[in-house]
């Protein structure tokens, strides 16, 4: 039974076609990498995961939760989907600690000794408990990225969306954010990640799914897609950026 | 001849020009108050386009922001009675105070709302929150952050302009000033302490104001 279903998906931007039927199934506890060149559809595939981007046909189920074209009410879809940014994107007023408090008082009510409770357990999940009061401008990129990822899992996801989350930072920042995603892999989190950092999707994917054009052009385990790409398209993406 | 200074006629009165300037001070901080909050709820209609109130607040700001403020209190203090609503030389005062700054308001936190990067919009859609969630806890408070400068520039603006408030008899600093130099035709006197009593009213005031943007604006130790 997966855990994230999406069937038949269709997106346009005006007369561009982005997403020309997309159908993808994730088991609980999968890590996914999605990649393929700027504009095969991979990030705007993600955005939809969460309805960040509306879809214009097709169908999304997370965990009994839909989604389908033209739908108002997101709210229960993104209760069960958690999202990390390319650009981090917190809340610059707020402390980190604030940061990943403010979405469980403000949406699930939580009471703000149990919320904070929460943020202190989830800060130190991604090795920042010492951080708490700090402000974004006051951490260094890869500190903030964890933190991103703090406020996200704060909500309890069901799956954690990464959408090329460590292109924003400085090469030797990268690892610090990787090895959290890896520990949160370990720990069974479903993942959906867009991602250029292909060693680590060999390493800690269980599936890579390549876009090509709009669609979902090859699927498998990382290793045999790496190893023996079953399209000219796909050898050639491996080709260049190895 | 040259011209002897006389101050004592207007100290004489100080305690008329200290009244017309707490009086002033009332104003202003009153109209500030609506004003902005006036000037909140009218950016949250322009920035979300919430019909059919942008157009309105839309017509509301072009008005107000051209014509001038001594015409817009002489329509409420001497117009509006003629359709049946009357009231007293300070209402009046303080509701064109507050429409006007309402409506700059409007503008300039319009101003720091759209300047929201599309990003935090986006993290807070991610995390479930609503748009009323989201303008309370991410969007209003970086927003007035960026303009608050612009806000405190404009509440001076408005301290300023109060002074024509006095034409239809509020008893404020000008009115007081006014009041003081036909007893003592000691014209220079008097508005040279007045001009001397706004100005240090002003720099007080964005001292204040700046001092509150600090604390409960921007709300972090520096």
């Amino acid at each position: 039974m997966s855990l994230v279903k999406i069937a038949g998906l269709h997106k346009h931007f005006g007369s561009n076609h982005v997403l020309k039927g997309i159908d993808l199934e994730i088991a609980e506890g999968e890590v996914v990498a999605i990649i393929g060149r700027s504009g095969s559809g991979k990030s705007t595939l993600l955005r939809t995961i969460n309805g960040l981007e509306s879809i214009d046909d097709g169908e999304i189920v997370v965990d009994g939760a839909t989604l389908h074209a033209g739908d108002k009410d997101l709210r229960p879809l993104r209760l069960k989907v958690g999202m990390v940014f390319q650009q981090f994107n917190l809340f610059p007023h707020l402390t980190a600690g604030e940061n990943v408090m403010l979405a469980p008082t403000v949406v699930k009510k939580t009471p703000r000794a149990e919320a904070m409770e929460i943020a202190r357990k989830m800060m130190a999940k991604v090795g920042l408990a010492e951080k708490f009061d700090s402000y974004p401008d006051q951490l260094s990129g890869g500190q903030q990225q964890r933190v991103a990822i703090a406020r996200a899992l704060a909500m309890n996801p069901r799956v954690l969306l990464c959408d090329e989350i460590t292109s924003a930072l400085d090469p030797e920042l990268v690892n610090e954010v990787l090895s959290v995603v890896k520990q949160l892999a370990a720990e069974g989190m479903t993942l959906v990640m867009v991602t250029h950092e292909m060693r680590f999707a060999r390493e800690v994917g269980d599936k890579l799914v390549f876009m090509y054009q709009g669609r979902v052009h090859e699927a498998g385990p990382p290793r045999e897609l790496f190893a023996n790409p079953q399209t000219e398209e796909l050898a050639s993406f491996v080709g260049s950026i190895n | 001849m040259a011209y002897q200074f006389e101050f004592t006629p207007v100290f004489e009165h100080a305690d008329l020009l200290l009244k017309g300037a707490g009086f002033t001070l009332a104003l202003t901080v009153t109209g500030a108050v609506l004003g902005i909050g006036l000037g909140i709820v009218g950016a949250i209609c322009r920035a979300w386009q919430l019909k059919p109130f942008n157009w309105l607040f839309g017509a509301y700001v072009e008005v107000i922001r051209n014509t001038p403020f001594l015409v817009q209190l002489f329509f409420i203090f001497f117009g509006l009675p003629s359709l049946g609503v009357k009231m007293g030389e300070w209402e009046a005062a303080v509701l064109a105070m507050v429409i006007n700054l309402g409506a700059y308001s409007t503008e300039i936190i319009r101003a720091g709302i759209i300047a929201t990067p599309r990003g935090q919009l986006e993290a807070a859609a991610s995390l479930a929150m609503s748009r009323a969630e989201t303008f309370r806890h991410v969007v209003l408070r970086p927003a007035l952050q960026k303009v608050w400068p612009a806000l405190t520039s404009q509440v001076i603006i408005v301290m300023l302009g109060s002074a024509v408030c006095s034409q239809i008899a509020t008893e404020e600093l000008t009115f007081a000033a006014n009041f003081i130099q036909s007893r003592s035709f000691r014209a220079f006197e008097t508005y040279f302490v007045t001009t001397a009593i706004y100005f240090a009213l002003a720099v007080l005031l964005r001292q204040v104001l700046m001092a509150l943007g600090r604390r409960f604006v921007i709300g972090r130790p520096a």
